[in-house]
Formats: structure tokens, sequence, C-alpha cells
């Protein structure tokens, strides 16, 4: 189990006024799929994946990371945790304008304590793994949109985590680019790791092991995609 | 995290530039302004300090050289009675009215000190030959002051008055300077009694050398048979001199709020620099919070740049302080570059870099890792 939410719950506070955002969530993410949970606008999906990565802590309810209770931990250690365990790929990519491809995805790892003549041969390996080869020395301004993903996803999965989060990240990209980051996350997925990508896209599901949809703050739907037709209709969407 | 910050900063070329103008700019005005009030403070009591002497002895209640009186050959002897005194040298410290080849009158220093083997009088590098100066009515003047007394750059020979006395310079100094601006005259003590009107064996002040300087409590003991003098070790003296001039006159305060100022704005220039790097990439950095960046490591981003334009700041701003040095020396002004001015500017510089990142400090350490996700 990469990921477990047991009755979780979470409410913000502003002053006088309340917002639940979700409700008593019951949620495992596995390792070997790739996971979508899905819903509309201010449903709590991104606030589910926060909580579940440790970022917010639940207001009640628990939350294990790899193994590790990371909702009783202080934020230290629960970035440890993810430091140690855990990738993301956001929808607006968060790289370091000033860095090459190659730097962005080095220094994190770097910043992980590995030494930089090492980072940047894991860095190479895992852009060519993407399929940026030749643009690694390339910076951000001088990439398009799923380069610039790729490069993410190559910063996510440098640093070998079980787990890689992704939000919404085909949001700002068309539709074959986005479809093609998606395969390649699908690609990362194996016996070891797992992927939960939190987006509205429906024709994502061809990729998915798993669908989870949340409305509300509760999970409404929690269930595996077996079939492959059902993955071709999705995709036809 | 030092390689992120520091490429982040190179990256962004106008903030860069903006920022590094900041600190040089802040960095040199802090040289300048240190330099030139240790220059006020070293100027206002240059003949204290390099006609050295272990005690000075002088009328009572006088608390600044330049306002010397005259003290009688009395005391001489009982200094020179006591034990522990090696030498005793008189010295002549007197204002005078010069009249410039021009007829204009103004105001000198008119300086004579009995010689001493090894304390040159006047000193520093000289044109001219300091033992011309024994010759009748032979003075030297500073090169700064050439233009005050109207004398031409070559002003060896030249003539002008003292006191209605025509004097020849014998001897051109270069940079001795008073606080006052009056011209410093240097010239043997006969010549010195004749320019300022004094009688055989009048002094301003006698310049005492001990055989051991523990014995000084004991000599003003002795000296209290004249109760109308005091004495008062070099140190002392030198100080004393220098915080009537610098303190009393308000300059020290008035260089110091310039240089604060300077430093002010430098801070308020580079603080918003930081701040607006540390805005644009709050959110990389929350990036790296999310993945596990520990607070330190974040706050890495800020110090490291800071600690970039510190340095580079402080380089360039040493190097147009030396540029600025040279060109107000030509006009006479003193800005001295010791150990202490240049750690002091430097301390200051840095220490001003480091309150500007504090807004920006902040701002990352409070990064919330979930903004990413949101």
């Amino acid at each position: 189990m990469l990921a477990q939410a047991r009755g979780v719950g979470k409410t913000f506070r502003s002053g006088t006024i309340e917002a639940t955002v979700l409700k008593n969530v019951w949620l495992e993410v596995r390792t070997g799929e790739l996971a979508l949970l899905m819903g509309p606008s201010g449903s709590g999906k991104t606030t589910l994946l926060c909580v579940l990565s440790g970022l917010l802590r639940p207001t009640t309810g628990e939350v294990d990371l790899c193994g590790v209770p990371i909702s009783r931990l202080p934020d230290r250690t629960a970035g440890e945790v993810r430091r140690r365990n855990v990738g993301f790929v956001f929808q607006t990519y968060n790289l370091f304008p000033a860095l090459s491809a190659l730097d962005n995805v080095a220094e994190v790892l770097a910043l992980k304590g590995m030494a930089l003549d090492q980072a940047r041969s894991v860095a190479r390996s895992s852009l060519v793994r993407v399929g940026l080869a030749d643009r690694l020395e390339h910076r951000p301004g001088e990439l398009s949109g799923g380069e610039r993903q790729r490069v993410a996803i190559a910063r996510a999965l440098a640093g070998d985590p079980s787990l890689i989060f992704g939000d919404e990240p085909t949001a700002a990209l068309d539709r074959q680019t986005g479809l093609e980051v998606v395969e390649l996350l699908k690609n990362q997925v194996n016996e070891g790791r797992g992927v939960l990508l939190v987006t509205h896209d429906v024709r994502l599901m061809q990729f998915a092991d798993r669908v989870i949809e949340i409305e509300d703050g509760q999970i409404v739907r929690d269930e595996a995609v077996r079939s492959a037709a059902a993955r071709t209709q999705a995709g036809a969407l | 995290m030092r390689r992120i910050a520091i490429r982040s900063i190179l990256f962004d070329r106008g903030k860069l530039i903006a920022s590094l103008l900041g600190v040089a700019l802040a960095s040199t005005l802090g040289f300048v302004q240190i330099g030139l009030y240790e220059g006020f403070v070293r100027s206002s009591s240059t003949v204290i300090d390099h006609v050295g002497g272990d005690i000075w002895v002088m009328p009572r209640g006088l608390n600044v050289i330049d306002y010397s009186q005259i003290v009688s050959a009395g005391p001489r002897s009982l200094l020179l009675s006591h034990p522990c005194v090696a030498d005793v040298r008189g010295l002549l410290y007197g204002f005078s009215w010069v009249q410039r080849p021009s007829g204009t009158r103004s105001t000198a220093i008119v300086v004579a000190v009995e010689p001493r083997p090894g304390r040159r009088v006047p000193w520093g590098d000289i044109v001219g030959d300091v033992a011309d100066l024994d010759q009748p009515l032979r003075v030297s003047v500073d090169r700064t002051d050439l233009e005050k007394l109207e004398l031409p750059a070559q002003a060896l020979g030249r003539n002008f008055e003292i006191n209605s006395l025509k004097v020849t310079v014998g001897a051109v100094t270069d940079g001795i300077r008073s606080f006052t601006l009056n011209p410093y005259i240097f010239t043997s003590m006969t010549n010195g009694r004749r320019l300022l009107g004094l009688s055989e064996n009048e002094v301003m002040y006698y310049v005492v050398d001990l055989v051991d300087r523990q014995c000084a409590p004991d000599l003003v003991r002795w000296m209290k048979r004249y109760p109308d003098i005091q004495l008062l070790d070099s140190a002392t003296w030198s100080r004393a001199t220098q915080d009537y001039w610098v303190g009393g006159s308000g300059a020290g305060s008035a260089l110091a709020f310039t240089a604060i100022l300077g430093l002010f704005v430098g801070g308020v220039i580079v603080g918003q620099t930081l701040y607006s790097m540390a805005k644009e990439h709050l959110l990389e950095l929350a990036t790296l919070k999310a993945l596990g960046a520990r607070p330190m490591e974040l706050a890495g981003f800020v110090l490291w740049q800071v600690a970039f334009l510190g340095a580079v700041g402080v380089v360039s701003g040493f190097s147009l302080a030396l540029v600025l040095r040279h060109q107000l020396y030509r006009v006479g002004l003193t800005v001295v570059v010791s150990t202490g001015t240049v750690g002091l500017s430097v301390v200051a510089t840095l220490f001003m870099c480091i309150l500007a990142s504090i807004t920006s400090l902040s701002a990352v350490f409070r990064v919330e890792a979930a903004k990413v996700l949101r």
C-alpha cells in the first residue's frame, strides 16, 4: 500500500467561516496501478491529494504514506517521508527558469543528498527516458509545454519514488501532448510504484487502472477499469 | 541550493544590475564616508601623532591643540630634573596671519618642534630639504595648500608673508592638512618664535619622552608644583583633540548620517530585489518544499543570493571607492583606507544585505508546500 486514507475529513476555517472539503474519505493507492482521481471543480480532489501526500494535515482521520502515519508527524518529518518516497507533477510544471532541463532535475537530486556528478548522470538518464535527450541543456523558456511537462516528470522520476502524485498534469497541454504525457506516466508504473493523478479529463481513463470519483468531499465511486473496451471507449471520447 | 540561487539571480539581468548597483553604491558610500571620517579624525590630531612623545605639558584646562597658549620656561628644568625623563622638546603651535602674493590675508598654523633623532617633522613625502628650514625665515608649505596660499606648483624658493615677515618656501610637504583647513607652516624653532612673536625660551607645549612609561603618574605628581599646567599622555591628548573637532563640530555625525542613509537606500534596493526574486520563485520553492526540501535549504535560496550580491557589491564598491579616493585626494580630502575602515565598511554593507533579506527569508519560510497544488 502506497497511500491510505482512513476516515479522513478536512475542514478549513477562516475566522468564523468553516468549509468542510473532505468528509470521511477512505481510500487506498496501490503499487502497480495508475489511478485517476476525478470529480467536478470544488469537489475536494486537490485537497485530498494534499492530505494524502502530507502537504496538508487532515482535520479528522489518519493518513499513511508509504507505510508511515504521516498525518501524525510534524511537518519536517513528513517532508523527509516525501523526500524519500514521493514525486510530484504539476499543471504549471514549476521549473526554475534559470536552470537547464538537466539542472532542473539534477538540482532536486542534489537537494536529496546526491553528489552533483551522480545527480547529473541520473538526471540525464531520466530525461532520456522521457524523450528529451536532445533538450538537456535547454531552459524551460526554450521548451514547449509538453517538453516542460516531460522535464517535470523526469524530475519526479529521478529520485526513484514509490508514488507519483500528479495534479492536472495535462490541463495546460494540447490533446495529443496530454495523452503522450499520461502514457509516459503510465509507463512508469510497475510493481514497486504507483501513480495517482487528479484530472478532469475523461480521455485519460484509457490509461487508468482505477478511477476514483469524488463529489462534495466524499468518494462516490472507486473501481478498477478492467476492460480494455472501457479504456478504448474512454479513449474515443 | 547555491547553484539554483545564483543562477536565478544571474538569469534576471535587470534585477541583478539594479541590486548590484544598490549594494556597490551603498558600499562605496560606506567606504568613502568611513574613510573620510577616519581622515578627519587623523587630520585633527596629526601633529600630536607625528611629533610623538610620551607626555605633553600644556596650560591647565586646554582641551585641543589648536587653542595653544604660551608656557613659561620654568617647567622645563623641573621636568628634566625628574629621573624618568629622557628628553624634553619644546613645541610651537600658533595661528598667524598670512599675506598672499595678491595682497589678501588668511590664517595659517605655524608649527616648530625641537628636533629629536628618529622623529622627522614635518613628515611624509617632501620636496626640498627639511634641513633648509633652519635657514632664516625658511618654511614648508603643503602641496594641498598651494592654491590657498596662491603659490605655484613649483613653490620652492617662492615668497609670501607671515605676520608681515617675508618667508621663503624651503620644502613642500604632501598631505599634511589641518582639520581646520588652515595651512600648516613648518619651520625651525628660531623661525617659529620670530613668526609668532615669541621671546626666547617661550613655547606652547613641552613634549616629554620618558625612560619608562610607568613613571608617568609619578611625573604628574612631581609637576604639581606648577598648578597652572597639566600633563597628558600623547594618546589622551590626541583623543581629546579628535573629540573636540570631529565630535564637537558635528562633522562626524554628518558623515555617519550620510553613510547610514546610503546603507539604508542600498538596503531598500537590495531588499526589494531579493523580495521580488523570492516572490517570483515561490512556486518553485514550494515545489522543492513539497519534494521534501528543508526550511533551511529553502532559506539558502535567499541567503546565497544575498551573499553573492554582498560579495560582488562590496568588491565593486571598494574598487569604486579607491577611484574616488584618488580623486578626493587631489582636492585635498583624505579617505583613509585601513584594515579598520575597510573592515567596518564591509561589515556595515553585509549587515545591510542581511537586514535586506529578512522579508524575503520570511516569505520563503512561510511558503506552503500545498501552494503548488492550489
